[in-house]
Protein backbone atom coordinates (compact mmCIF):
# COMPACT_ATOMS: atom_id res chain seq x y z
CA UNK A 1 0.00 0.00 0.00
CA UNK A 2 2.47 2.39 1.18
CA UNK A 3 4.84 1.71 -2.47
CA UNK A 4 1.66 2.29 -4.38
CA UNK A 5 0.79 5.86 -2.65
CA UNK A 6 4.36 6.48 -3.29
CA UNK A 7 4.03 6.31 -6.74
CA UNK A 8 0.99 7.74 -7.17
CA UNK A 9 2.52 11.10 -5.37
CA UNK A 10 5.36 10.53 -7.28
CA UNK A 11 3.55 10.30 -10.85
CA UNK A 12 1.53 13.00 -9.48
CA UNK A 13 4.80 15.39 -9.10
CA UNK A 14 5.76 14.77 -12.73
CA UNK A 15 1.80 15.29 -14.36
CA UNK A 16 2.43 18.53 -12.64
CA UNK A 17 5.61 19.07 -13.54
CA UNK A 18 4.49 18.26 -17.39
CA UNK A 19 1.85 20.49 -17.09
CA UNK A 20 3.71 23.51 -15.87
CA UNK A 21 6.60 23.25 -18.53
CA UNK A 22 4.25 22.06 -21.04
CA UNK A 23 2.65 25.88 -22.12
CA UNK A 24 3.52 29.07 -20.66
CA UNK A 25 0.53 31.06 -19.83
CA UNK A 26 1.35 34.44 -21.29
CA UNK A 27 -0.14 37.31 -19.17
CA UNK A 28 -1.33 40.42 -21.14
CA UNK A 29 -0.88 43.85 -19.32
CA UNK A 30 -3.68 46.08 -20.61
CA UNK A 31 -2.83 49.97 -19.34
CA UNK A 32 -5.34 52.06 -19.23
CA UNK A 33 -6.56 55.10 -17.16
CA UNK A 34 -9.47 53.93 -14.70
CA UNK A 35 -11.08 57.47 -14.84
CA UNK A 36 -12.06 56.99 -18.32
CA UNK A 37 -15.65 56.16 -18.67
CA UNK A 38 -16.87 54.30 -21.14
CA UNK A 39 -13.64 52.85 -22.25
CA UNK A 40 -11.97 51.71 -19.36
CA UNK A 41 -13.63 52.12 -15.61
CA UNK A 42 -14.64 50.83 -12.38
CA UNK A 43 -17.98 49.29 -13.01
CA UNK A 44 -20.69 49.03 -9.96
CA UNK A 45 -19.04 45.93 -8.73
CA UNK A 46 -15.88 47.55 -8.23
CA UNK A 47 -14.57 45.62 -11.32
CA UNK A 48 -12.50 47.22 -14.15
CA UNK A 49 -14.33 47.49 -17.56
CA UNK A 50 -15.16 49.36 -19.95
CA UNK A 51 -15.20 48.62 -24.04
CA UNK A 52 -12.20 48.51 -24.59
CA UNK A 53 -11.33 46.60 -21.76
CA UNK A 54 -14.04 43.99 -22.32
CA UNK A 55 -12.43 44.08 -26.23
CA UNK A 56 -8.98 43.19 -24.58
CA UNK A 57 -10.70 40.33 -22.68
CA UNK A 58 -12.00 38.92 -26.02
CA UNK A 59 -7.90 39.12 -27.45
CA UNK A 60 -7.05 37.38 -24.65
CA UNK A 61 -9.40 34.79 -25.06
CA UNK A 62 -8.92 34.44 -28.53
CA UNK A 63 -4.63 33.91 -28.15
CA UNK A 64 -4.74 32.08 -24.67
CA UNK A 65 -3.21 34.83 -22.76
CA UNK A 66 -3.99 35.87 -19.58
CA UNK A 67 -5.88 39.21 -19.25
CA UNK A 68 -4.78 41.79 -16.55
CA UNK A 69 -6.25 44.87 -16.20
CA UNK A 70 -3.47 47.83 -14.88
CA UNK A 71 -4.69 50.71 -13.97
CA UNK A 72 -2.18 53.33 -14.58
CA UNK A 73 -1.21 57.60 -13.85
CA UNK A 74 -2.44 58.71 -17.31
CA UNK A 75 0.69 61.30 -16.82
CA UNK A 76 3.09 58.18 -16.60
CA UNK A 77 1.64 56.17 -19.29
CA UNK A 78 4.89 56.39 -21.42
CA UNK A 79 7.07 55.14 -18.39
CA UNK A 80 4.48 52.48 -17.65
CA UNK A 81 4.72 50.62 -21.55
CA UNK A 82 9.03 51.56 -22.09
CA UNK A 83 9.63 49.62 -18.74
CA UNK A 84 7.27 46.90 -19.25
CA UNK A 85 4.83 47.34 -16.53
CA UNK A 86 2.23 47.16 -19.30
CA UNK A 87 1.92 45.60 -22.76
CA UNK A 88 -0.25 48.58 -24.62
CA UNK A 89 -2.15 51.47 -23.71
CA UNK A 90 -5.61 50.38 -24.48
CA UNK A 91 -7.89 53.30 -23.35
CA UNK A 92 -9.21 55.91 -26.04
CA UNK A 93 -5.97 56.37 -26.77
CA UNK A 94 -5.51 58.71 -29.72
CA UNK A 95 -2.90 58.21 -32.62
CA UNK A 96 -3.13 61.68 -34.05
CA UNK A 97 -0.55 63.55 -33.44
CA UNK A 98 1.41 60.45 -31.95
CA UNK A 99 1.99 58.57 -34.61
CA UNK A 100 5.84 58.48 -34.12
CA UNK A 101 6.06 57.82 -30.61
CA UNK A 102 3.90 54.27 -30.51
CA UNK A 103 3.45 50.97 -32.77
CA UNK A 104 -0.40 51.93 -33.71
CA UNK A 105 -3.09 48.94 -34.45
CA UNK A 106 -5.59 50.01 -36.83
CA UNK A 107 -7.49 52.55 -35.97
CA UNK A 108 -10.81 51.51 -34.15
CA UNK A 109 -13.10 54.37 -33.04
CA UNK A 110 -13.32 57.40 -34.98
CA UNK A 111 -13.40 60.31 -32.51
CA UNK A 112 -13.43 64.04 -31.95
CA UNK A 113 -12.64 66.39 -29.66
CA UNK A 114 -15.45 68.49 -28.43
CA UNK A 115 -16.41 71.40 -26.31
CA UNK A 116 -18.86 71.19 -23.65
CA UNK A 117 -20.47 73.78 -22.03
CA UNK A 118 -23.27 74.60 -20.04
CA UNK A 119 -26.78 75.13 -22.10
CA UNK A 120 -27.93 78.46 -21.04
CA UNK A 121 -23.96 79.91 -21.14
CA UNK A 122 -24.85 81.71 -24.48
CA UNK A 123 -22.06 79.86 -25.94
CA UNK A 124 -22.87 78.58 -29.69
CA UNK A 125 -20.00 78.17 -31.51
CA UNK A 126 -15.78 77.94 -30.99
CA UNK A 127 -15.78 81.97 -31.83
CA UNK A 128 -17.71 82.34 -28.48
CA UNK A 129 -15.07 81.25 -26.07
CA UNK A 130 -13.24 84.51 -26.35
CA UNK A 131 -12.35 85.41 -23.47
CA UNK A 132 -14.26 82.67 -21.19
CA UNK A 133 -11.76 80.23 -18.77
CA UNK A 134 -11.65 76.44 -20.74
CA UNK A 135 -10.65 72.84 -19.18
CA UNK A 136 -9.31 70.30 -20.55
CA UNK A 137 -6.99 67.34 -19.18
CA UNK A 138 -3.52 66.95 -18.53
CA UNK A 139 -1.54 65.35 -20.95
CA UNK A 140 -4.84 64.62 -23.18
CA UNK A 141 -5.29 64.69 -27.06
CA UNK A 142 -8.09 67.11 -26.36
CA UNK A 143 -4.90 69.67 -25.16
CA UNK A 144 -2.78 68.88 -27.86
CA UNK A 145 -5.04 69.87 -30.57
CA UNK A 146 -5.94 72.69 -28.81
CA UNK A 147 -2.49 73.79 -28.53
CA UNK A 148 -1.61 72.69 -32.11
CA UNK A 149 -4.38 73.46 -34.13
CA UNK A 150 -6.01 76.09 -32.42
CA UNK A 151 -3.62 78.23 -31.16
CA UNK A 152 -5.07 81.51 -32.59
CA UNK A 153 -8.26 80.50 -30.56
CA UNK A 154 -6.64 79.62 -27.52
CA UNK A 155 -4.41 82.82 -27.35
CA UNK A 156 -8.10 84.62 -27.11
CA UNK A 157 -9.13 82.42 -23.68
CA UNK A 158 -9.08 83.96 -20.47
CA UNK A 159 -7.16 80.52 -19.20
CA UNK A 160 -6.97 77.11 -20.57
CA UNK A 161 -7.17 75.03 -17.14
CA UNK A 162 -5.45 71.72 -17.13
CA UNK A 163 -7.11 69.22 -15.15
CA UNK A 164 -6.15 65.59 -13.76
CA UNK A 165 -9.24 63.99 -14.44
CA UNK A 166 -12.94 65.12 -16.03
CA UNK A 167 -15.02 64.81 -12.79
CA UNK A 168 -13.21 68.07 -11.40
CA UNK A 169 -13.20 69.71 -14.67
CA UNK A 170 -17.29 69.08 -14.63
CA UNK A 171 -17.75 69.67 -11.31
CA UNK A 172 -16.25 73.33 -11.97
CA UNK A 173 -18.36 73.61 -15.00
CA UNK A 174 -21.18 72.78 -13.00
CA UNK A 175 -20.05 75.42 -10.49
CA UNK A 176 -19.64 78.10 -12.91
CA UNK A 177 -15.70 78.83 -12.08
CA UNK A 178 -15.09 77.67 -16.10
CA UNK A 179 -17.12 78.20 -18.92
CA UNK A 180 -16.47 75.08 -21.08
CA UNK A 181 -14.78 71.87 -21.37
CA UNK A 182 -12.68 70.25 -24.06
CA UNK A 183 -12.86 66.15 -24.33
CA UNK A 184 -13.49 63.11 -26.91
CA UNK A 185 -17.10 63.14 -27.68
CA UNK A 186 -17.61 59.75 -26.39
CA UNK A 187 -16.58 60.71 -22.83
CA UNK A 188 -18.69 63.61 -23.10
CA UNK A 189 -21.72 61.66 -23.88
CA UNK A 190 -21.29 59.31 -20.92
CA UNK A 191 -20.65 62.62 -18.43
CA UNK A 192 -23.69 63.94 -19.71
CA UNK A 193 -26.01 61.01 -19.84
CA UNK A 194 -24.80 59.86 -15.96
CA UNK A 195 -25.61 64.10 -15.32
CA UNK A 196 -28.66 64.55 -16.57
CA UNK A 197 -29.71 68.14 -18.44
CA UNK A 198 -28.18 71.44 -18.56
CA UNK A 199 -24.90 70.75 -20.06
CA UNK A 200 -24.32 70.77 -24.28
CA UNK A 201 -22.21 69.64 -26.86
CA UNK A 202 -20.93 72.49 -29.57
CA UNK A 203 -21.27 70.99 -33.30
CA UNK A 204 -18.50 72.27 -34.45
CA UNK A 205 -15.41 69.65 -33.23
CA UNK A 206 -11.75 71.00 -32.66
CA UNK A 207 -10.42 67.64 -34.07
CA UNK A 208 -11.69 64.67 -35.66
CA UNK A 209 -9.07 61.75 -34.57
CA UNK A 210 -8.96 58.09 -34.16
CA UNK A 211 -8.32 55.73 -31.49
CA UNK A 212 -6.62 52.91 -31.71
CA UNK A 213 -4.22 50.02 -29.30
CA UNK A 214 -0.80 51.91 -28.36
CA UNK A 215 2.49 49.65 -28.23
CA UNK A 216 6.10 50.16 -27.53
CA UNK A 217 7.89 51.74 -30.84
CA UNK A 218 8.90 48.40 -32.28
CA UNK A 219 6.99 45.95 -30.83
CA UNK A 220 5.23 44.64 -34.53
CA UNK A 221 4.89 40.41 -32.63
CA UNK A 222 2.93 41.51 -30.48
CA UNK A 223 0.86 44.11 -32.46
CA UNK A 224 0.04 41.87 -35.44
CA UNK A 225 -1.08 39.26 -32.18
CA UNK A 226 -3.69 41.48 -30.94
CA UNK A 227 -4.61 43.14 -34.76
CA UNK A 228 -5.41 39.31 -35.76
CA UNK A 229 -7.42 38.60 -32.70
CA UNK A 230 -9.65 41.97 -32.98
CA UNK A 231 -10.06 41.20 -36.35
CA UNK A 232 -11.97 37.93 -35.37
CA UNK A 233 -14.15 39.99 -32.80
CA UNK A 234 -14.91 42.11 -35.21
CA UNK A 235 -15.97 39.37 -37.30
CA UNK A 236 -17.85 37.39 -35.62
CA UNK A 237 -20.09 40.18 -34.20
CA UNK A 238 -18.84 40.84 -30.57
CA UNK A 239 -17.31 44.51 -31.92
CA UNK A 240 -20.64 45.54 -32.80
CA UNK A 241 -21.94 44.20 -29.54
CA UNK A 242 -19.67 45.53 -27.13
CA UNK A 243 -20.26 49.29 -29.19
CA UNK A 244 -23.90 49.16 -28.59
CA UNK A 245 -23.74 48.11 -25.01
CA UNK A 246 -21.18 51.33 -24.31
CA UNK A 247 -23.13 53.17 -26.41
CA UNK A 248 -20.45 54.57 -29.01
CA UNK A 249 -21.73 52.53 -32.14
CA UNK A 250 -22.13 55.76 -34.05
CA UNK A 251 -18.25 56.33 -33.27
CA UNK A 252 -16.71 52.93 -33.98
CA UNK A 253 -14.96 52.76 -37.41
CA UNK A 254 -14.44 48.79 -37.65
CA UNK A 255 -16.20 46.29 -39.64
CA UNK A 256 -19.02 48.84 -41.09
CA UNK B 1 -23.53 52.23 -7.12
CA UNK B 2 -25.31 52.23 -3.37
CA UNK B 3 -23.13 53.44 -0.91
CA UNK B 4 -23.23 49.85 0.53
CA UNK B 5 -20.99 48.76 -2.35
CA UNK B 6 -19.20 51.89 -2.86
CA UNK B 7 -17.95 52.04 0.88
CA UNK B 8 -16.85 47.78 0.51
CA UNK B 9 -15.05 48.88 -2.61
CA UNK B 10 -13.05 51.82 -0.97
CA UNK B 11 -12.70 49.33 1.97
CA UNK B 12 -10.48 47.45 -0.09
CA UNK B 13 -8.19 50.71 -0.45
CA UNK B 14 -8.41 51.57 2.82
CA UNK B 15 -6.68 48.18 4.24
CA UNK B 16 -4.23 49.54 1.51
CA UNK B 17 -3.67 52.54 3.04
CA UNK B 18 -3.56 51.32 6.79
CA UNK B 19 -0.52 49.17 5.14
CA UNK B 20 1.38 51.79 3.70
CA UNK B 21 1.24 53.65 6.84
CA UNK B 22 1.56 51.26 9.26
CA UNK B 23 4.92 49.85 7.71
CA UNK B 24 6.49 53.62 6.74
CA UNK B 25 6.34 53.97 9.97
CA UNK B 26 7.65 50.14 11.04
CA UNK B 27 10.36 51.25 8.47
CA UNK B 28 11.51 54.77 8.80
CA UNK B 29 11.43 55.50 12.84
CA UNK B 30 14.54 53.11 13.20
CA UNK B 31 15.89 54.16 10.03
CA UNK B 32 15.67 57.50 11.14
CA UNK B 33 17.47 56.48 14.56
CA UNK B 34 20.07 55.73 12.40
CA UNK B 35 20.63 58.52 10.18
CA UNK B 36 20.16 60.93 13.11
CA UNK B 37 23.00 59.00 14.42
CA UNK B 38 24.93 59.61 11.30
CA UNK B 39 24.07 63.67 10.90
CA UNK B 40 25.30 63.83 14.85
CA UNK B 41 28.75 61.87 13.73
CA UNK B 42 32.12 63.29 14.34
CA UNK B 43 33.60 61.31 11.17
CA UNK B 44 33.48 64.43 8.55
CA UNK B 45 32.44 62.25 5.53
CA UNK B 46 29.55 60.03 7.38
CA UNK B 47 27.94 63.63 8.42
CA UNK B 48 28.22 65.30 5.42
CA UNK B 49 26.81 62.46 3.16
CA UNK B 50 23.82 62.06 5.59
CA UNK B 51 23.32 65.89 5.42
CA UNK B 52 23.00 65.20 1.77
CA UNK B 53 20.47 62.58 2.10
CA UNK B 54 18.30 64.58 4.35
CA UNK B 55 18.44 67.57 2.25
CA UNK B 56 17.43 65.44 -0.63
CA UNK B 57 14.78 64.02 0.82
CA UNK B 58 13.26 66.72 2.45
CA UNK B 59 13.78 69.21 -0.54
CA UNK B 60 12.12 67.55 -3.13
CA UNK B 61 8.44 66.36 -3.95
CA UNK B 62 7.57 62.56 -1.85
CA UNK B 63 5.27 62.44 -5.45
CA UNK B 64 8.84 62.99 -7.21
CA UNK B 65 10.48 60.40 -5.27
CA UNK B 66 8.22 57.82 -6.08
CA UNK B 67 8.40 58.41 -9.53
CA UNK B 68 12.18 58.18 -9.27
CA UNK B 69 12.40 54.94 -7.47
CA UNK B 70 9.50 53.66 -9.52
CA UNK B 71 10.54 54.37 -12.92
CA UNK B 72 14.09 55.23 -12.77
CA UNK B 73 15.64 51.78 -12.54
CA UNK B 74 14.65 50.99 -15.63
CA UNK B 75 15.83 54.42 -17.58
CA UNK B 76 19.10 54.02 -15.58
CA UNK B 77 19.93 50.33 -15.45
CA UNK B 78 17.25 48.71 -17.73
CA UNK B 79 15.33 46.88 -14.84
CA UNK B 80 12.27 46.72 -13.70
CA UNK B 81 10.97 46.81 -10.40
CA UNK B 82 7.53 45.58 -10.82
CA UNK B 83 6.13 46.19 -7.73
CA UNK B 84 4.64 49.12 -7.03
CA UNK B 85 3.71 48.41 -3.64
CA UNK B 86 7.23 47.90 -2.77
CA UNK B 87 8.26 51.08 -4.41
CA UNK B 88 5.65 53.24 -2.32
CA UNK B 89 6.74 51.67 0.92
CA UNK B 90 10.83 52.13 0.29
CA UNK B 91 10.04 55.78 -1.40
CA UNK B 92 7.81 56.54 1.99
CA UNK B 93 10.10 54.75 4.97
CA UNK B 94 13.60 56.87 3.03
CA UNK B 95 11.09 60.06 2.97
CA UNK B 96 10.03 59.83 6.57
CA UNK B 97 13.27 58.42 7.62
CA UNK B 98 14.42 61.65 7.38
CA UNK B 99 12.23 63.67 8.93
CA UNK B 100 12.41 61.77 11.80
CA UNK B 101 16.19 61.79 12.33
CA UNK B 102 16.24 65.40 12.38
CA UNK B 103 13.19 65.16 15.10
CA UNK B 104 15.06 62.48 16.90
CA UNK B 105 18.09 64.85 16.53
CA UNK B 106 16.19 67.88 18.19
CA UNK B 107 15.34 65.45 20.91
CA UNK B 108 18.86 64.51 22.01
CA UNK B 109 20.64 67.54 21.31
CA UNK B 110 18.82 69.26 23.82
CA UNK B 111 19.55 67.15 26.66
CA UNK B 112 22.17 69.04 28.93
CA UNK B 113 26.12 67.98 28.75
CA UNK B 114 26.15 68.05 32.28
CA UNK B 115 24.25 64.52 32.44
CA UNK B 116 26.87 62.78 30.14
CA UNK B 117 29.77 64.07 32.27
CA UNK B 118 27.27 63.01 36.04
CA UNK B 119 26.26 59.60 34.02
CA UNK B 120 30.79 59.51 33.18
CA UNK B 121 31.53 60.16 36.84
CA UNK B 122 28.94 57.50 37.89
CA UNK B 123 30.62 54.67 36.06
CA UNK B 124 28.07 54.60 32.99
CA UNK B 125 29.38 53.20 29.87
CA UNK B 126 27.99 55.51 26.53
CA UNK B 127 25.38 52.71 25.49
CA UNK B 128 24.31 52.68 28.76
CA UNK B 129 24.19 56.37 29.23
CA UNK B 130 22.37 56.37 26.43
CA UNK B 131 19.45 53.93 26.64
CA UNK B 132 18.56 54.49 30.44
CA UNK B 133 19.40 58.20 30.88
CA UNK B 134 19.09 60.09 27.38
CA UNK B 135 16.51 58.13 25.62
CA UNK B 136 13.61 58.03 28.04
CA UNK B 137 14.17 62.12 28.19
CA UNK B 138 14.08 62.46 24.23
CA UNK B 139 11.16 60.07 23.90
CA UNK B 140 9.41 62.43 26.07
CA UNK B 141 10.57 65.55 24.25
CA UNK B 142 9.81 64.98 21.00
CA UNK B 143 6.82 63.71 21.09
CA UNK B 144 4.31 66.01 20.13
CA UNK B 145 6.34 66.44 17.10
CA UNK B 146 6.61 62.73 16.23
CA UNK B 147 2.53 63.04 16.49
CA UNK B 148 2.68 65.54 13.74
CA UNK B 149 4.49 63.77 11.43
CA UNK B 150 2.30 60.29 12.05
CA UNK B 151 -0.93 62.56 11.41
CA UNK B 152 1.11 63.92 7.98
CA UNK B 153 1.91 60.17 7.14
CA UNK B 154 -1.50 59.65 7.45
CA UNK B 155 -2.69 62.55 4.73
CA UNK B 156 0.49 61.38 2.29
CA UNK B 157 -0.95 57.90 1.90
CA UNK B 158 -2.67 59.38 -1.11
CA UNK B 159 0.28 60.41 -3.11
CA UNK B 160 0.98 56.70 -4.06
CA UNK B 161 -1.58 57.44 -6.58
CA UNK B 162 1.60 58.94 -8.63
CA UNK B 163 2.63 55.11 -10.00
CA UNK B 164 -0.89 54.16 -10.01
CA UNK B 165 -1.11 52.34 -6.55
CA UNK B 166 -4.49 51.17 -5.91
CA UNK B 167 -4.72 52.44 -2.58
CA UNK B 168 -7.95 53.93 -1.16
CA UNK B 169 -7.85 57.33 -2.60
CA UNK B 170 -6.94 56.48 -6.41
CA UNK B 171 -10.21 53.77 -5.64
CA UNK B 172 -12.53 56.98 -4.61
CA UNK B 173 -11.03 59.44 -7.64
CA UNK B 174 -12.27 55.95 -9.87
CA UNK B 175 -15.40 55.69 -8.54
CA UNK B 176 -15.89 59.41 -8.31
CA UNK B 177 -15.11 59.29 -12.48
CA UNK B 178 -17.28 56.46 -12.91
CA UNK B 179 -20.39 57.31 -11.03
CA UNK B 180 -19.94 61.14 -11.65
CA UNK B 181 -20.31 61.24 -7.91
CA UNK B 182 -18.55 63.48 -5.04
CA UNK B 183 -19.62 60.75 -2.09
CA UNK B 184 -16.24 59.03 -2.77
CA UNK B 185 -14.29 62.25 -2.03
CA UNK B 186 -16.45 62.61 1.09
CA UNK B 187 -16.02 58.60 2.28
CA UNK B 188 -12.40 59.33 1.86
CA UNK B 189 -12.23 62.81 4.07
CA UNK B 190 -13.95 61.33 6.84
CA UNK B 191 -11.58 58.18 6.80
CA UNK B 192 -8.56 60.35 6.85
CA UNK B 193 -9.86 62.40 9.81
CA UNK B 194 -11.21 59.38 11.51
CA UNK B 195 -7.91 57.76 11.30
CA UNK B 196 -6.10 60.88 12.69
CA UNK B 197 -8.20 61.42 15.34
CA UNK B 198 -7.08 58.04 16.32
CA UNK B 199 -3.68 59.14 15.72
CA UNK B 200 -4.48 62.04 17.91
CA UNK B 201 -6.05 60.11 20.94
CA UNK B 202 -3.26 57.84 21.05
CA UNK B 203 -0.55 59.63 21.04
CA UNK B 204 -2.17 61.79 23.83
CA UNK B 205 -2.18 58.83 26.07
CA UNK B 206 1.08 58.44 25.65
CA UNK B 207 1.89 61.68 26.10
CA UNK B 208 -0.25 61.61 29.54
CA UNK B 209 1.39 58.47 30.20
CA UNK B 210 5.12 59.70 29.87
CA UNK B 211 4.47 62.52 32.03
CA UNK B 212 5.14 61.22 35.22
CA UNK B 213 7.31 63.77 36.77
CA UNK B 214 4.47 66.39 36.01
Amino acid sequence: MKKFLALLSVSALVLSMTACGGKEEKTFKVGFDAEYPPYGYMDENGEYTGFDLELAQGVCEINGWTYEAVPINWDSKDMELNSGNIDCIWNGFTINGREDDYTWSVPYVDNSQVIVCAENSGIASLADLEGKVVGVQAASAALDALNNDHADLVATFEDLQEFGDYNSAFVELQAGSIDAVAMDVGVANYQIKSRGEGFMVLEEAISVEQYGIGFKKGNDELKDEVEEALMKLVDDGTFAELAEKYEISDLVCLGN
Amino acid sequence: MSFGTMFLQMGAGMGKSLLIFALTLLFSMPLGMIVAFGRMSKNKIIQTAVKFYISVMRGTPLMLQLLVIFYGPYYLFGMNIGSRFAAVIVGFSLNYAAYFAEIYRSGIQSIPVGQYEAANVLGYSKTQTFMLIILPQVIKRILPAVTNEIITLVKDTSLAFAIAYQEMFTIGKQIAASQTSFLPFVIAGVFYYVMNLMVAFAMDKAEEKLSYYR
